[in-house]
């Protein structure tokens, strides 16, 4: 066991994982470090393809790792996988239940895999937390996606882990699953303390949901930290501006607290400081008359993205062309 | 690190539930061997008992057939275990299993022992459908547990051979191509179905090493009183032995999650 966990429950350090070799070598994880405190809800956020269920993978022990180091719960992945195993639990991007079984039979089978001893209690503990006491004894195959959702997380629940790996929990859940999902995750980590890792790239799952963040892109952790932390990098609000006439680009410029200014025939994107600052100035400078039109986005966690990535969510190629980069940024924070 | 009881029994249970909650696949379990002996069993109903009992050394065919039919079943649930591990793989379940301490070993023994135990539930029904045959079965105790022990063995060595072959594989197809290339060859050159006295000598190398011989011959040993080669048992032993070893060692290694 690692002595050295200093009140993190997961430590990656320069962990690479490669498919493939030579030239078709595929960098699902390049040289990524982070570290996950004990206790905290930490969400990896990032666009199919990133690395995201990678690093979950490694982690879990499922997959190999080509170069690095990590640990889970104090414990090396890959010299000590069973007792990482042992202390972890698992909700994946699709719901994995045997339907043949009731959800009691799930859990005794789960915790047959686990070899517990006097889980009872504790399942039905669990099975009442989630509202499925009743159905206790019900074949899986006749429950609603929450209901199956919910019976994933009491399954991982089930051995007292200390660490939940969470993957995409939400994909492909309409909107009142997803919200109820989100308070279950709220509710667990609340109430039994677990450490979760949550990957997904719902932005507004990470920002409602996580302590902590990190970016992570084509396998590469881009940024990290709270979610404020990380709007907080962006030292900018975008002013939008439509006038009705033209205006000297230099003044706008000159203007303090100015940082970028793009323009085209009357329209204006204007990267200031904070528009707080900024307004004042401008009305100053341009009369209230001429303006057709003003808006002001604060940074989220889109904008971070768009930011560190210099594209949005999804988008395979970064934008080139400053205009398009604002727009989207515009999207983003609207 | 002990011996993982556990997830060995929560493991086997799945297998050995699951098949009994489905039961279309009890009902072809049951059939399938059933068929054979209606079917084939009756092809040499109207031959003169002299001239089967000088060819098959049994006045009824069905009475040779019996053994026979019941080891060469032995194979299809190789195919089943293998199956129902790529249904597993391509489902996730796999992925579940082994987040878990559990060990790709113990799952590849739970479903070598799974499957054989499921494909022991044709021994009874095939028994009684003998009876109904109209086939005298005057065994002891200890002939009747040496047959099942011997088709128990049986099961294991193919169960374990499937899966090993398998063990990379996440194709639904696989099986059933590895079954056909195997199957056929095996069956006939064994003494399943027909005696081995009028093969020709290449075939009779052959079949001197299946392993469906040995079970075959020995079961139809117990059914037609003729002496028993306890030897037989030992030679199942040893390739049910052996095939959990490769196959465990296999699993171990190259048993796909995903």
């Amino acid at each position: 066991m690692n002595a050295a966990l200093d009140g993190n429950a997961v430590v990656v350090k320069d962990l690479s994982k490669h498919y493939g070799s030579g030239e078709r070598v595929v960098r699902a994880l390049d040289h990524v470090s982070l570290s996950i405190p004990s206790g905290t809800v930490f969400g990896l956020l990032g666009p199919n393809g990133a690395g995201k269920t990678t690093l979950i993978k490694v982690l879990t022990g499922i997959t190999d790792i080509t170069g690095g180091d990590a640990s889970v719960a104090g414990f090396d992945v890959r010299r000590e996988s069973m007792e990482v195993r042992a202390r972890i639990g698992w909700v994946a991007a699709e719901v994995i239940l045997d339907d043949d079984f009731s959800a009691r039979e799930n859990l005794w089978f789960q915790a047959k895999l686990q070899s517990l001893k006097g889980w009872e209690t504790r399942a039905e503990d669990l099975l009442a937390f989630f509202s499925l006491a009743d159905r206790a004894d019900d074949k899986v195959s006749s429950f609603s996606t929450g209901m199956r959702k919910k019976l994933e997380i009491a399954l991982a629940l089930l051995h007292q882990p200390t660490v939940i790996f969470m993957d995409e929990p939400t994909i492909g859940l309409d909107v009142s699953t997803r919200r109820m999902l989100w308070d279950i995750v709220t509710g667990v980590h609340k109430e039994f303390g677990v450490t979760v890792l949550l990957t997904t790239h719902y932005i507004e799952e990470a920002d409602a949901l996580c302590d902590r963040v990190a970016i992570i892109d084509q396998g590469h952790i881009l940024a990290e930290g709270t979610p404020s932390e990380l709007k907080g990098r962006i030292k900018a609000d975008i002013v939008e501006l439509e006038t009705a006439e033209s205006l000297d680009p230099v003044r706008i410029a000159a203007l303090p607290g100015v940082q970028e200014v793009h323009a085209q025939g009357n329209g204006w994107t204007i990267r200031v400081g904070t528009a707080d600052d900024f307004l004042p100035r401008l009305f100053a400078t341009v009369r209230t008359d001429q303006i057709r039109r003003i808006s002001v986005d604060k940074p989220s966690l889109e904008t971070v993205f768009l930011e560190v990535t210099g594209r949005r969510m999804g988008q395979e190629e970064p934008i080139r062309d400053l205009r398009k980069f604002y727009a989207q940024m515009r999207r983003a924070r609207g | 690190m002990s011996f993982p009881w556990s997830p060995l029994w929560g493991l086997y249970w799945r297998e050995i539930v699951r098949t009994f909650r489905n039961p279309f696949v009890l009902l072809i379990t049951v059939v399938q061997p059933f068929m054979w002996l209606a079917f084939f069993g009756s092809s040499f109903s109207l031959a003169p008992s002299t001239a089967l009992k000088g060819f098959f050394g049994a006045s009824n065919y069905i009475q040779f057939l019996l053994p026979g039919v019941l080891s060469t079943s032995m194979l299809s649930v190789g195919m089943f275990g293998s199956m129902s591990t790529i249904q597993d793989k391509r489902f996730g379940f796999m992925k579940r299993i082994l987040i878990t301490p559990t060990s790709k070993g113990t799952v590849f023994l739970t479903k070598s022992l799974g499957s054989a135990t499921r494909g022991l539930v044709q021994f009874p029904v095939m028994i009684a459908a003998a009876f109904a045959f109209g086939v005298p079965l005057d065994l002891t105790p200890l002939e009747w547990v040496a047959w099942v022990a011997a088709l128990m063995l049986l099961a294991i060595g193919f169960c374990s051979l499937f899966l090993a072959i398998t063990a990379r594989s996440t194709d639904w197809q696989t099986p059933g191509v590895v079954a056909n290339f195997i199957t056929m060859p095996l069956m006939f050159s064994s003494a399943a179905l027909f005696g081995s006295t009028y093969f020709p000598d290449w075939m009779k190398d052959i079949s001197s090493v299946n392993p469906i011989t040995f079970s075959a011959l020995l079961g139809r040993s117990f059914v037609l009183g003729t002496g028993t080669n306890w030897a037989d048992l030992g030679y199942l032993a040893i390739f049910s032995g052996a095939m959990l070893v490769m196959g465990y060692f296999v699993s171990s290694r190259w048993l796909r999650v995903e």
